[in-house]
């Protein structure tokens, strides 16, 4: 096969790896509370930052640096980095449902997309306050070298990426079939208040739900980082990107969500070998086309309850 | 407080408004409107204020125009247009400016380069390098400028590409109104020399893979590329060369001398790439002097050119009041349109640099091609450089 066409094929399985990982942060939620926190793309950029901030301090750098001046930072600094972007932002997606989401769920109106997209503003405003506009150069935990196969390269970070994204999937599609959590989270999704006569702790799934789309978020965006840099503006492509992949490939879906996510990245990927200029064209059209014939996305199940 | 202690206050406080008033009108104002505060490029802005300061207190020092002193009043647009079009009436209106220096953001000049016009205020751009705002729109043109021009890098980097014998060069642009811009001067410019500038692709600024379009430009059989887009995009092209290992000859807008831009394409691949700035070192004892009395003030030393454009533009407006006589706008775009005598400035003497039609001080010949080495501007000088002569800036 053309060289061109693998490369493009591989870059474009890299980007996707992103989409994906975000994609199945909007899938959490939405499967277990049918509400989606509209503003995970800067809970994205804001998981980078919070990476960013360990691993600056770990050099001893003041945490408000804007360059790390080429240093590179040891492992442990990068998994402690990594846990801080678990845990700061499981602990705000909490703070999300509880003063975002909580009040305004199963109510009437869409007060929720505004209370979700606010906090993004806010932890945005908050970002720039600290940080100012300039992106970062944020070093990866495998390195920077080009890795080549067969006259194709890719960089260790994007090889990782789409590792970790498989994995969360599988391990997330085993969560979601095979085990009584996964189970409960379908039952409050389908009816809160009959999943909660049959014992289940629908607060707590609900909180848990949004605490780990939320990781996932801090996940994604300390992932991302050394591939995209650091960057409080990445939030609306990142996040506009990862919900177009998981509407085509099902948002109630963790496969789905996944392979839409790979196949938006190698469709754009593919156009930017025609004519880069169409991208966001067919990116676009194709989310229309999906969700005029397969409203559910391409491996999403029907619902059968509308509201 | 007793009623005579305040009417006492008040009489000084009068007293003291009459005689700054008094003062105001020997003085003659000149005004800066741009960022200061908010953009990356706000440190651009704060050098530029820094060779203004210079400028002023060095003719005030040899007492002043035809014994009236400069003062300068400063006016943060924070890059915002509507801000910076209010800041423009009140420095015009309110302040009663001869001059007005800046902006920092070139579209924000675009948004405002009607007041001057309208106003008769002379404008002296001295950061922005949008090719666009001195253009004239019909009528007399208040819109001058001593800074880079966008059009005159592309004049810059074509005439080179010409030289070296690059035959087919690849147009690489980003999908904003700034690439958008860029190519279509590498395109006219290209066509002048006679460079086949068929081939082109975009990318978005956010891209983090551009594999697939250099993949393109290599099947393509391109001599070299031609870069116009933002610092981080280019230093992500760089990345994704690296990638499948493709090393074209690169020609880039000088974008490629911000920090983000080393940032991104790290220090070895930041090196590829050359570009055109208007000055890299001080290197001319002015410059120097200049360098030394500013560089505690800097933000970054690359900032320096904007104290030399905006300690020129200085030199530029004073010797168009002299010559004018006076402080009418009117007469000071005449002036400046037609400087009898040469003006002594920090980038060079500037002789005749104005003309009805022509509002810029700095042109392709003035600049220099610079690259990234070791992590510092330098300099470049090749054979192809060293060839270039004026008549080679097709424009």
């Amino acid at each position: 096969m053309d060289i061109a066409l693998l490369q493009a094929l591989l870059s474009g399985a890299a980007v996707g790896s992103t989409y994906a990982l975000v994609a199945l942060g909007f899938s959490v939620t939405f499967t277990t509370t049918k509400t989606l926190n509209f503003s995970h793309g800067e809970f994205v950029s804001a998981g980078s930052f919070i990476g960013m901030s360990v691993l600056f301090l770990a050099l001893g750098k003041p945490i408000t640096s804007t360059s790390f001046g080429g240093e590179i930072t040891g492992n442990g600094a990068q998994l402690f980095a990594l846990l801080a972007a678990l845990g700061v932002m499981g602990i705000l997606g909490w703070l999300l449902y509880l003063l975002g989401v909580r009040p305004f769920s199963r109510k009437p109106g869409m007060s929720w997309v505004m209370s979700t997209l606010g906090f993004g503003v806010i932890l945005q405003s908050i970002g720039l306050a600290i940080w100012g506009p300039k992106p970062v150069v944020v070093p990866g935990p495998v390195g920077d070298e080009v890795v080549r196969l067969w006259g194709i390269g890719i960089r260790p970070q994007e090889i990782l990426m789409l590792v970790v994204s498989v994995s969360i999937m599988v391990l997330f599609d085993h969560v979601m079939r095979k085990t009584m959590v996964g189970k409960a989270m379908r039952a409050v999704a389908q009816n809160p208040s009959v999943a909660s006569l049959m014992g289940i702790n629908v607060n707590a799934m609900m909180i848990g739900a949004f605490v780990v789309s939320s990781a996932l978020a801090g996940l994604s965006g300390f992932m991302l980082a050394p591939i995209a840099q650091a960057s409080l503006f990445m939030g609306l492509a990142v996040g506009l990107k990862g919900f177009s992949a998981a509407m085509v490939g099902g948002l109630n879906n963790a496969r789905g969500c996944v392979l839409g996510g790979f196949v938006l990245g190698i469709l754009e990927s593919l156009v930017n070998l025609w004519s880069a200029q169409w991208r966001e064209v067919a990116i676009f059209a194709l989310v229309i086309v999906v969700l005029a014939v397969r409203p559910t996305g391409l491996f999403g199940t029907k619902m059968v309850e509308k509201v | 407080m007793s009623k005579f202690k305040m009417s006492r206050r008040m009489a000084i406080l009068s007293a003291a408004s009459l005689m700054s008033l008094a003062t105001a009108a020997q003085d003659i104002k000149l005004g800066f409107n741009g960022d200061l505060s908010a953009s990356p490029s706000a440190q651009s802005g704060a050098a530029g204020v820094l060779g203004i300061q210079a400028a002023i207190e060095d003719i005030n020092a040899a007492g002043g125009i035809n014994g009236r002193k400069l003062t300068l009043v400063i006016r943060d647009d924070q890059s915002q247009p509507p801000k910076s079009i209010q800041n423009m009436s009140d420095l015009i209106d309110n302040e009663k400016v001869v001059a007005v220096f800046g902006p920092t953001n070139s579209g924000n000049a675009m948004a405002w380069k009607h007041i001057p016009n309208q106003k008769k205020v002379v404008s002296m751009g001295m950061i922005g390098g949008g090719t666009d705002i001195t253009k004239g729109t019909g009528g007399d043109n208040y819109m001058f400028r001593v800074s880079m021009v966008d059009r005159e890098q592309v004049a810059g980097i074509m005439a080179y590409a010409h030289k070296a014998g690059y035959k087919k060069v690849g147009l690489l642009t980003e999908t904003t109104g700034y690439g958008a811009g860029g190519l279509k001067d590498m395109q006219e410019i290209g066509k002048l020399h006679g460079i086949d500038v068929s081939v082109s692709e975009k990318f978005a600024v956010a891209d983090t893979d551009m594999t697939s379009q250099l993949n393109k430009m290599k099947a393509a059989g391109v001599d070299a590329v031609a870069v116009w887009a933002q610092g981080t995009p280019t230093g992500q092209l760089m990345r994704s060369m690296e990638k499948i290992n493709y090393f074209p000859p690169v020609l880039s807008s000088w974008a490629a001398d911000n920090i983000t831009f080393y940032d991104a394409a790290g220090k070895s691949l930041a090196e590829k790439p050359i570009f055109m700035r208007t000055m890299v070192d001080p290197t001319t004892p002015k410059q120097k002097e200049l360098f030394e009395r500013t560089k505690s003030k800097l933000a970054a030393p690359s900032a320096f050119p904007f104290v030399v454009h905006g300690y020129d533009a200085v030199q530029l407006i004073a010797a168009s009041i002299r010559q004018a006589g006076g402080t009418d706008g009117e007469k000071m775009r005449a002036a400046l349109e037609d400087l009898k005598d040469p003006v002594a400035g920090a980038m060079k003497t500037y002789n005749k640099p104005f003309s009805k039609t022509q509002h810029e001080a700095l042109t392709a010949s003035d600049f220099a091609f610079v690259k990234w080495n070791a992590g510092k501007l330098v300099q470049v000088s090749d054979p192809v450089i060293k060839s270039l002569t004026a008549a080679d800036f097709k424009r």
